[in-house]
């Protein structure tokens, strides 16, 4: 489901889309070190710093919602890293906002930073992938130097890694439809586990037969691609915004 | 005329020990189009797998005039284009003119002329109009003419196809038909659906448990109740269009 939206979404037309898939992979990379680098308890700083990529998601006609919900879907796993944060430093701070006065602790205050750098890079990449075709990213990836194997393993794992999940549903699938009861844990569990053990079988016959596919074309282990990619105008001029943007961001980080 | 395919005591065994193949001997001349039919399990796939130089067993198999051995494989692969059975596992690239130009690329050819065979390519499959779409995406009907098309347009001089009809419902096989029928390449295809095979090809060959059973003109296998029986498969009338 989730990829056959990003796929539509990528397809449009619009400044961003437009642009070198290099240009925006450069930013986005770039983009992700600053905001990592910026000091731990930056609350204010990680808002000018979502400033970016929300103009990217608005100018790509991504719509809001789905990077919500995206970031959302990954949120439990970074909420773990962010409350350990709050817990590991408790010395307390003072926050005033006007005539309030808020008594916290340091350790929270980085929970929150620690959350808030997350969701803006999560734009930020969202922003990238909903707005580059993953072909002209991979060939992004590889003109920037990535391995030609890494980047062909990419792009094998995104294609057949929904085979696999098909399969998966499959499996799931018969299997409710003949199990009326539950089982008690220990036949659970080795049903499942005789499930992933087909499934991985399967899976290796299908790289087999995807691998066989390549062979039949020719492939020896090259990538062949056909666009060229060209940079123009608007990638110089995405790039020096950026480029700005980062200044602006370095610059107003011990300010704020 | 030479063959084109020219098989001679060919026996494969599977590495678990499994008989594939048995003493197979097959001539096939240039622009035959050629039924490969038998049961399930009766080494179809694995014959088309020989003749792509994908498995190498006992006995010859020479593919216009070069032996389909391991180090001829290259070659072997650039006269014959393999459409494998299921079309998700030959789709690979993330959009259709991609997948379609892989071949092409890989053979060393020019950007232009890659372009070129990979939209010739599409448009006798009819899919010109979806080259940006992802493989994943399409129908199974569209995949189907899309692993074609990625064989089309490496312009090979023999194409083998396992089981094309499935998992087609009759219209997209009536066009599968017709596409194929209107090939000029020599076409291997294996099947089980026999009303398929009549419309398609002039000559049956018959395999069983690795053995070839019976070859010759697609009207006499076919109707021959005993015969084919005895080994599984429906009979059929010779139909006298191509709709079934
Ligand atoms: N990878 C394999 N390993 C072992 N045995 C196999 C393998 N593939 C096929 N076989 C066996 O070889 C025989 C011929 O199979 P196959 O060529 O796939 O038949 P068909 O395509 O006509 O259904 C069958 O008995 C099958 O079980
Ligand atoms: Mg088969």
């Amino acid at each position: 489901m989730h990829h056959t939206v990003m796929d539509h979404l990528s397809m449009q037309d619009t400044f961003l889309h437009r642009l070198d898939a290099r240009s925006k992979l450069i930013a986005v990379v770039v983009f992700t070190i600053v905001v990592i680098s910026l000091r731990r308890t930056g609350v204010g700083i990680i808002a000018v710093s979502a400033v970016g990529p929300f103009a990217m998601l608005l100018v790509g006609r991504v719509p809001l919602k789905l990077a919500a919900l995206q970031i959302g879907c990954l949120c439990p796993f970074i909420m773990i890293i962010a409350i350990s944060s709050a817990f590991y430093d408790r010395s307390v701070v003072t926050i005033a906002f006007g005539a309030y006065e808020l008594n916290t602790t340091q350790g929270a205050i980085g929970a929150v930073a620690i959350f808030a750098r997350f969701a803006v890079t999560m734009m930020a990449i969202i922003a990238l992938s909903a707005t580059t075709r993953l072909s002209d990213l991979l060939a992004a990836f590889s003109s920037l130097g990535l391995p030609k194997i890494l980047v062909m393993q990419i792009g094998l794992l995104y294609r057949y890694i929904f085979l696999i999940i098909d399969r998966a549903c499959h499996m799931l699938g018969a299997r409710a439809g003949r199990k009326l009861r539950y089982l008690g844990l220990r036949r659970e569990l080795s049903t499942s586990a005789a499930m992933i053990a087909s499934l991985f079988a399967t899976s290796t016959q299908t790289a087999q037969r995807v691998s066989d596919a390549m062979m039949a074309r020719g492939f020896d282990g090259t990538i062949r691609s056909l666009k060229k990619s060209t940079f123009s105008i608007a990638d110089t001029v995405f790039l020096a915004a950026v480029c700005a943007y980062m200044a602006l961001l370095l610059a107003v980080k011990g300010v704020i | 005329m030479a063959p084109v395919i020219s098989i001679n005591g060919f026996s494969y065994r599977y590495p678990d020990g499994t008989d594939g193949l048995y003493d197979i001997s097959l001539d096939i001349a240039g622009g035959e189009k050629i039924a490969l039919i038998g049961p399930n399990g009766s080494g179809k796939s694995t014959l088309l797998l020989a003749m792509g130089a994908f498995l190498h067993g006992h006995g010859s198999i020479v593919v216009d005039g070069v032996e389909a051995n391991k180090k001829n494989a290259k070659q072997i692969r650039r006269a014959v284009g393999s459409v494998l059975q299921n079309p998700d596992e030959q789709l690979f690239m993330p959009t259709l003119l991609e997948d379609v130009a892989f071949g092409p690329l890989n053979m060393g050819l020019g950007d232009e002329e890659v372009l070129r065979r990979s939209m010739d390519a599409l448009g006798i499959v009819g899919l010109d109009g979806m080259k940006h779409k992802a493989p994943h995406h399409l129908s199974a009907g569209q995949k189907r003419s899309a692993a074609i098309a990625t064989i089309l347009s490496m312009n090979p001089k023999i194409i083998t196809m396992d089981e094309p009809d499935t998992s087609l419902d009759p219209r997209n096989r009536n066009n599968l038909t017709s596409l194929l029928k209107s090939l000029k390449q020599t076409l291997i295809i294996a099947t089980c659906n026999i009303p398929f095979a009549a419309a398609l090809c002039k000559r049956a060959v018959l395999i069983d448990s690795g053995k070839i059973i019976a070859d010759g003109p697609v009207e006499e296998i076919i109707t021959d109740e005993k015969l084919m029986q005895s080994h599984g498969l429906e009979t059929a009338a010779i139909p006298e269009s191509i709709d079934f």
